[in-house]
């Protein structure tokens, strides 16, 4: 019989469009997530609960601010954009914990929780009296997780200061030295773009989520070891500045201090965005051979000496980056983005070091992304049927597993929205219950 | 307190177990994707084999800031790559496939990151694998996946050419400049930890069911899941996202500014108190009563945001960044210097907590690596040791995993199934290297 191809034996088992067939990796873990005005907080449960844990998100009766946090103020019934993305699958109860009362019943909750997330200034906590060291008496298997800016203990950690997305970003070294260089001779009056530039997306919030995401499933698998919980502590600063590579490396080695180098890549050639007619693309090309094809393939083979290469480092340096770059971009602007794309997958096949080819990639807006066919084919922007908010398009199947695949059941609640359902089935509450703690403003 | 938990909590790592103690994982990654993943799960305590075709193995080996190497090491190959067990295996060779499926027989996780189909062409991917070890959890990490148009066509990618096709780069520039790549490698290095959220929650399974499965990771579809408004805003307006320069567009103020003495600062102050605290700041409380800013979706709205951006802009230009951290400790608003890398390396707070780790290593010395940004209490993730040259522990592993004798291993380099480093930078051990330590094994 003929084996099947690969990639169709995946797909027939991998692909999102039957993720609702198979089961989900955390459905029987139940996670409190009390982030307030931390985005950081809602990714990681978001990231929970598409495995399927459900996912009790707490927020104060009118709301958690990061709700209004929603670019220039727009509201899609009600709701902020962000917030839209990121209600995914969870219950959205409200709990005051202002109130003595509130914090009873969130020890009661957490006495029945696997994971509670916190994102509150370090020791307020423990000055409501629900802390790590009072909940894990409560439960010494919690799983007790704190995303703060600058973490739970050491110096900094007694500052008051509010972590946004922006704030990380500044102090992570992240955004010191990226961004466009400052032409020779010019000031910062005349070229107002060319200064420290920060990720436009919530790329310090997310990051520090996403850690703790994979802090939080270590300590469950060493949970189903030991049966022992744990306090886990994030700082958003510290798990933004540690995807940068070689930085710290460089300047403890050399003593230099790693300083803006706009769209070229100090780490090495070939490695930038180069302009093209009509916008620009990525050119990749790590590897000699790589950098070779791409000389090449613009007809540059002999012009430009390629067979007599040797060593990318070669080209690495400050100098040859800057002499090199102005040669690959004059030839670059002849072409347009497409042309150049096509040349590289044609010289993959037919050129005279293929299967040798850079990498050629477009550099798209996000507008054409969500348009491509490849990721409308691949399910990542499949709009979800929602039931209060209708079918709305959230970025979603980020990855795709045989076994355990993610889903999004739905995308957000309005506040407070599951307070009868969720109060009934963990606490007993019903709703002469409820309506007395409503009006006694405790949920 | 809440310190209580974490006294001395850098002092006493070393006296708690690891959480993946015992859980092995095989690596078959060059550059950052995909290294990066085992190196998480090696903090954490995972025993990681990383296995790379001789001699010259990994392809980030080559790569250096403006071509500087650590003590001949790459600069770069350091952060992805600690407490890893390093194999000189030429997958190329039927004898170096046989090798792997031994070492797959007695892994948990393998992880991967070269084009489609490649694993299988040389009988270790995952239908060979899960034939034998059925509990196996396997991840594949490449730019597009391994189905689709992308995919069929092979395409080759990169983290810059995944900033590229996500809109990430096009939205993290200034309006009317180009397109920006980020410094980082954001899209291999956050790529490879979502994949570990993957990873561990498929660990988590199998501790519960003890089945295994296959997870395959795309850089672009990872990054793009960190957009969150961008695709509802697209949708719902029917226009595309546009860049905003060091402006943060949810929320306001909050952007970075140039002070004084030309350093920059970010600052945020969105909600009441904040905003109020900085009017007070600036010594304009009127700017608090102001309609046009009452509440914060009203400050968010274009023309609001873009007035008192311009407002706080002036005002910051007449101040040190040091005053307006000051300022904006005392009327609680957030505030910081744009810090570099020597600033970060130099932070009391971080050596303090321990995340900036001092690793002692017997082959590269004393240098201070990042640890594991999450600190936990009862089991804390750490680095023990750093980068080593292709097929340094060939020996360890064959001998004490694999339980070989002398002859077999002879033969296994006979055959060029094993092998080790080429005499080249990047490759071979530091020049002070006393051709014993570091190696476990083997050292006469």
């Amino acid at each position: 019989m003929e084996k099947q191809r690969w990639q169709d034996w995946i797909r027939e088992r991998d692909d999102p469009r039957i993720a609702s067939t198979k089961p989900e990796a955390l459905d029987d873990i139940t996670v409190l997530d009390l982030s307030y005005k931390s985005f950081a907080g809602c990714y990681c449960s978001s990231l929970l609960a598409e495995f399927g844990a459900e996912v009790l998100r707490a927020e104060p009766p009118g709301g958690d601010f990061i709700r209004k946090c929603t670019p220039y103020g727009i509201l899609y019934r009600g709701e902020g954009l962000n917030y839209l993305s990121e209600g995914r699958n969870k219950f959205h109860i409200t709990l005051n914990l202002e109130k003595p009362e509130a914090r009873d019943i969130l020890k009661s909750l957490v006495a029945q929780s696997d994971v509670l997330i916190e994102t509150f200034r370090p020791g307020l906590m423990d000055e409501w009296g629900i802390g790590y060291e009072r909940l894990k008496e409560i439960n010494p298997r919690l799983i007790y997780a704190s995303i703060t800016l600058f973490g739970q203990f050491g110096p900094r950690s007694h500052s008051r200061m509010p972590g946004y997305d922006n704030i990380i970003q500044a102090i992570s070294g992240n955004q010191y030295d990226n961004g466009e260089m400052l032409p020779e001779g010019k000031t910062y009056d005349e070229c107002p773009w060319a200064v420290p530039t920060k990720a436009g997306p919530w790329i310090g919030w997310v990051v520090a989520g996403t850690y703790m995401a994979v802090g939080i499933l270590a300590a469950l698998h060493w949970r189903e070891l030991t049966r022992e919980g744990q306090a886990l502590d994030v700082s958003a600063v510290e798990a933004y500045t540690s995807l940068e590579d070689w930085a710290a490396v460089w300047y403890q080695g050399a003593g230099v201090v790693s300083e803006r180098f706009g769209n070229l890549n100090i780490g090495g050639w070939l490695y930038c965005f180069a302009p093209t007619r009509d916008g620009a693309v990525f050119l990749g090309g790590l590897r000699l051979e790589m950098w070779q094809a791409f000389a090449d393939m613009l007809g540059k083979w002999d012009e430009w000496g390629a067979a007599d290469w040797r060593d990318l480092a070669d080209f690495s340096t400050r100098e040859e980056q800057l002499k090199w770059a102005e040669r690959v971009f004059a030839e670059t602007s002849k072409y347009t983005s497409e042309e150049l794309v096509r040349m590289a997958v044609e010289y993959g096949q037919k050129g005279r070091l293929a299967p040798i080819t850079p990498v050629v990639a477009p550099v798209c807006s996000p507008e054409e992304t969500m348009r491509e066919p490849n990721w409308l084919d691949r399910g990542i922007f499949t709009p979800v049927q929602d039931p209060v908010y209708g079918e709305v398009i959230v970025a979603q199947a980020q990855y795709k597993l045989s076994e355990t695949p993610i889903r999004t059941k739905w995308v957000c609640r309005p506040v407070g929205y599951d307070n009868e359902y969720i109060y009934l089935k963990y606490l007993g509450f019903g709703p002469r219950k409820l309506k007395k703690l409503k009006e006694a403003g405790v949920i | 307190m809440a310190e209580y938990s974490w006294e001395s909590y850098k002092e006493t790592k070393f006296s708690k177990p690891l959480p993946l103690k015992g859980i092995r994982v095989l690596e078959v990654c060059t550059l950052v994707l995909g290294p990066s993943g085992p190196g998480f799960l090696a903090r954490l305590g995972a025993e990681v084999i990383k296995c790379e075709v001789p001699p010259m193995g990994d392809t980030l080996r080559s790569m250096a800031p403006f071509s500087y190497f650590f003590k001949d090491q790459s600069t770069s190959l350091i952060r992805p790559n600690p407490n890893k067990y390093w194999v000189g295996l030429d997958l190329h060779k039927p004898e170096g496939q046989q090798l792997f499926l031994e070492l797959a027989a007695k892994a948990d996780i393998i992880e991967e990151n070269l084009r489609p189909g490649v694993m299988e062409r040389w009988n270790v991917g995952y239908r060979q694998i899960s034939a034998i070890n059925p509990g196996i959890i396997y991840i594949s990490k490449t730019g597009f996946g391994q189905w689709g148009q992308y995919a069929e066509e092979n395409r080759p990618s990169n983290d810059g050419a995944a900033q590229g096709m996500s809109g990430y780069a096009w939205i993290s520039r200034f309006p009317g400049r180009p397109p920006l790549k980020n410094r980082l490698y954001v899209c291999d290095s956050y790529g490879a930890l979502l994949g570990e959220v993957a990873v561990l929650a498929a660990l988590y399974y199998r501790d519960r069911t003890g089945k295994g499965q296959y997870i395959e990771l795309s850089q672009s579809e990872a990054i793009m899941r960190t957009m969150s408004w961008v695709w509802p805003y697209q949708q719902i307006t029917g226009q595309g996202a546009e860049p905003a320069g060091n402006r943060d567009v949810s929320i306001c103020p909050a952007d970075t500014f140039r002070c004084a003495d030309d350093t920059f600062v970010a600052i945020a102050a969105p909600d009441e108190e904040e905003f109020r605290g900085l009017c007070l700041a600036m010594g304009r409380p009127e700017l608090a009563e102001d309609p046009r800013f009452a509440d914060h979706l009203t400050r968010l709205q274009e023309e609001n945001a873009l007035e008192i951006l311009q407002i706080i802009a002036e005002w910051a230009r007449t101040r040190t960044a040091e005053e307006i951290e000051r300022l904006a400790e005392e009327y609680g608003f957030a505030a910081s210097r744009v810090y570099s890398i020597k600033d970060v390396v130099e932070s009391e707070h971080s050596r303090a907590r321990g995340f900036l780790a001092e690793v002692d290593d017997p082959l590269l010395g004393e240098f201070l690596d990042y640890e594991f940004p999450v600190m936990m209490s009862r089991t804390s993730p750490r680095v023990r040791w750093s980068v080593r040259p292709v097929g340094f522990d060939n020996e360890y592993v064959m001998k004490y995993i694999l339980g070989k004798s002398e002859d077999e291993i002879r033969q296994l380099y006979q055959c060029g199934a094993l092998g080790k480093w080429a005499q080249v930078r990047g490759r071979r051990p530091p020049p002070d290297w006393d051709g014993k330590a570091g190696l476990i094994l083997s050292r006469e």
